[in-house]
């Protein structure tokens, strides 16, 4: 025991002194503060400027109410929009539109807002200006024109605007969560699923990641011929033991970094930027679950890593014998829309308990729908069989992989090693 | 005291079997030298010692006791695969590894410096392993193998890959164990090498024992007893001694094999009475002869 910590603790001041990790735990917050921070900085820096708008107006419809429909006031106070009515008879029009055009291209004029005579019956206006992509501009005026419109046409079929308002005033729809116990939450998709797929990524990323570096790592030593030095110290169990935990821990420091990060974000965040952590949220229950599958999911899949790095002489080799285990990772993120849409289908049941997905499947269906507390211990008790057995396996391949050097071997040899003495 | 005891060990992989049912005993307080050509089954019987592979049948006592993992600590051993961690600080990666066999933090650190100081490496201490010269290295490894103090040393071609300068340094620090009454497993297949520095010797081939025992034994019982003489006068007074086995004349030089109870000395005396002897050289078979005639011998039966 204690030679596996000292094992630990060499692998541990090893990784975490590295420049890599330093960089990445402090780069990572940063970027977390960046997403935090960015949406409100953006808003608070939004365009503080009026912008004007002349109209030729031939209906003589428009023109004398779009002041008052489009009535959005700056953060100053000052109204956004100053609209100036540009007077022109039929003869006249083509001349002034071309120069008020000009007027636009010589940035003298935000924009030209043109409502022919026909108006009415067409629905048609045109609208000039420099950027046409601002979206929510162009809405606005194009409501503000067809709301004068509407009601003009109403007017005109002699029935009553404010009865028409009432009776086609549009319905609202408020989402609901309903759980098991009967709990409502009330809570959109975004608030719903952001904080899943965060902890999912994580998931899936850190697996890949140490499940990576123990490979390397049992590589390098390898390579280094350092591992028949440390075998007259230590068993290889012990070994592999003291390299996955190691690692393990590191995984959990960079964690506990960025957690902390997080969470004096979310305390303190909020008090200075209204915006932050309103995606994050952190039910504590979830939290648990999310330590319990990585934890499980690291053993397997870092013991799987730890064999392929056993058998192996170079990352490349390495790199070929491991695609299997990418792709394994890579299926329940593929499945993920289909578990969000149909959390509790035969199928993602099934996949939530089979011990290679269930450590992300289960706990996304943990987080969007309620499995039953049966399935759940159901798919921990798998997933730490399967590790208990795995460990046992590549605890054998590693034995007899590590003093392996020269060709890569094959399957069957592999299988052979396991019934070695 | 017997330190090391093996009983008909036995290790397959495979079809092939590395080491055949080879039985040994090594006692405190010698060099003994483990010796067979490459692929004859050394390392596999050392890794067997270490308790990194486990016999398929057969017995290793250490201290007359089953090898058990917790044993490693009394014995220091070179592989011959070696390497060590290339970014760890030459002091770190000695205390790491006086810790890993089961020293406090404290006493490695003492241990480590007493090493370094001895081998004149006081400057190198805050030196990453990758910024030293291999020879260097070779010295580190070496440390790290002793830096526990063990009683049994077991080094596996401690000798490959190094200048004569550091083979002089570490044939030095096995002499000097030797004096300190531990007890050394010298696996090499240098045969000039192993002569000079082992007491005992155990020769392997094909993963079988050859033969084993001590050294001056099996020079007088295996090696041939060659004399070479430069003489004056008449030899033909050869013919009448009983001790030698075969004499080759011609005129002025002698070439003489004894019998094994014939000696040097021996001959020397008859030899006065009868002829001027102008220069005599005793001649013992080498350990690398005696061997190649044992195995061509075992290949013919």
């Amino acid at each position: 025991m204690k030679k596996i910590f000292t094992l630990i603790k060499r692998e541990y001041k090893e990784a975490v002194f590295k420049k890599s990790f330093i960089i990445l735990t402090l780069l990572t917050p940063l970027l977390m503060i960046a997403l935090g921070v960015l949406p409100s900085l953006l808003i608070m820096m939004e365009t503080e400027e009026s912008f004007t708008i002349h109209i030729i107006d031939e209906s003589g419809l428009v023109a004398a109410r779009i002041a008052e429909k489009l009535d959005s006031k700056l953060k100053t106070g000052e109204p956004k929009y100053i609209v100036r009515e540009v007077k022109a008879n039929a003869s006249s029009i083509r001349d002034s539109l071309t120069a008020q055009k000009k007027l636009i291209s010589e940035d003298k004029l935000d924009a030209l807002l043109y409502v022919p005579a026909a108006i009415a019956d067409t629905g048609k206006i045109e609208f000039y200006s420099q950027n046409v992509a601002n979206l929510s501009l162009n809405r606005e005026i194009k409501d503000a024109v067809n709301n004068i419109i509407s009601t003009y046409r109403i007017h005109q079929s002699g029935l009553d605007p404010s009865l028409i308002a009432k009776l086609t005033k549009p319905v609202q729809m408020k989402t609901i969560k309903l759980t098991k116990e009967g709990k409502e939450t009330e809570s959109g998709f975004l608030q719903e699923y952001f904080s899943t797929f965060v902890f999912v990524l994580i998931l899936y990323m850190s697996l890949i990641l140490y499940g990576t570096s123990i490979m390397r790592g049992i590589i390098q030593e390898k390579s280094n011929r350092i591992i028949e030095i440390l075998l007259s110290t230590a068993n290889a169990f012990q070994l592999m033991a003291g390299k996955i935990l190691g690692l393990g821990a590191v995984g959990l420091t960079q964690y506990l970094i960025w957690a902390s990060v997080g969470i004096v974000l979310v305390l303190f965040g909020g008090k200075v930027l209204p915006q932050t952590g309103q995606f994050l949220s952190l039910d504590p229950v979830i939290f648990i679950y999310f330590v319990v599958y990585y934890i499980l999911g690291y053993f397997l899949f870092s013991s799987l890593y730890a064999a392929i790095g056993a058998m192996t002489n170079s990352d490349q080799e390495a790199q070929n014998l491991s695609t299997p285990v990418v792709m394994v990772l890579v299926v329940p993120i593929i499945m993920l829309g289909f578990i969000v849409k149909n959390p509790d289908s035969a199928l993602s049941v099934f996949l939530s308990l089979f011990p290679l997905f269930s450590p992300i499947i289960m706990f996304t269906r943990i987080n969007i729908t309620q499995p039953g507390f049966l399935e759940i211990l159901s798919s921990i008790v798998i997933l730490i069989l399967t590790n208990l057995f795995l460990i046992w396996i590549t605890s054998k391949i590693y034995r007899v992989g590590i003093l392996m050097y020269g060709k890569r071997p094959s399957l069957a040899q592999v299988l052979k090693w396991i019934s070695y003495k | 005291m017997a330190i090391l005891e093996a009983h008909n060990v036995t290790k397959r992989f495979d079809q092939f079997i590395a080491v055949d049912s080879i039985s040994f005993q090594m006692d405190s307080g010698n060099i003994y030298g483990l010796l067979g050509p490459n692929g004859a089954g050394k390392t596999t019987t050392i890794r067997m010692i270490m308790n990194i592979l486990i016999p398929d049948s057969g017995t290793i006592t250490l201290f007359d006791q089953p090898l058990t993992d917790t044993m490693k600590h009394q014995i220091g051993y070179l592989p011959e695969e070696r390497g060590l961690y290339p970014k760890m600080k030459t002091l770190d990666l000695l205390i790491f590894f006086g810790e890993m066999h089961g020293l406090t933090h404290n006493s490695a650190k003492e241990r480590a410096l007493f090493w370094l100081e001895r081998m004149e490496f006081s400057s190198a201490l805050d030196k990453t392993i990758q910024e030293m010269s291999k020879g260097m290295q070779q010295k580190i490894q070496i440390i790290s193998s002793l830096i526990h103090d063990p009683d049994l040393i077991i080094l596996d071609e401690p000798f490959s890959g190094l200048d004569p300068v550091n083979i002089n340094i570490i044939k030095d620090i096995i002499l000097d164990l030797k004096k300190q009454n531990k007890t050394i497993m010298l696996s090499t297949h240098l045969m000039d090498t192993a002569e000079k520095l082992c007491d005992e010797v155990l020769l392997i081939n094909n993963g079988k024992k050859i033969l084993d025992g001590n050294l001056n034994e099996i020079r007088q019982s295996y090696g041939k007893n060659a004399i070479q003489l430069e003489y004056t006068g008449d030899a033909s007074f050869l013919k009448n001694l009983d001790f030698v086995k075969h004499a080759n004349d011609f005129g002025n030089y002698l070439e003489i094999e004894l019998k094994e109870n014939g000696t040097p000395n021996l001959l020397l005396k008859e030899a006065i009475k009868h002829i001027e002897i102008n220069k005599m050289v005793a001649k013992q078979s080498s350990l690398n002869e005696i061997f190649i005639e044992l195995v061509k011998g075992k290949d013919i039966k």
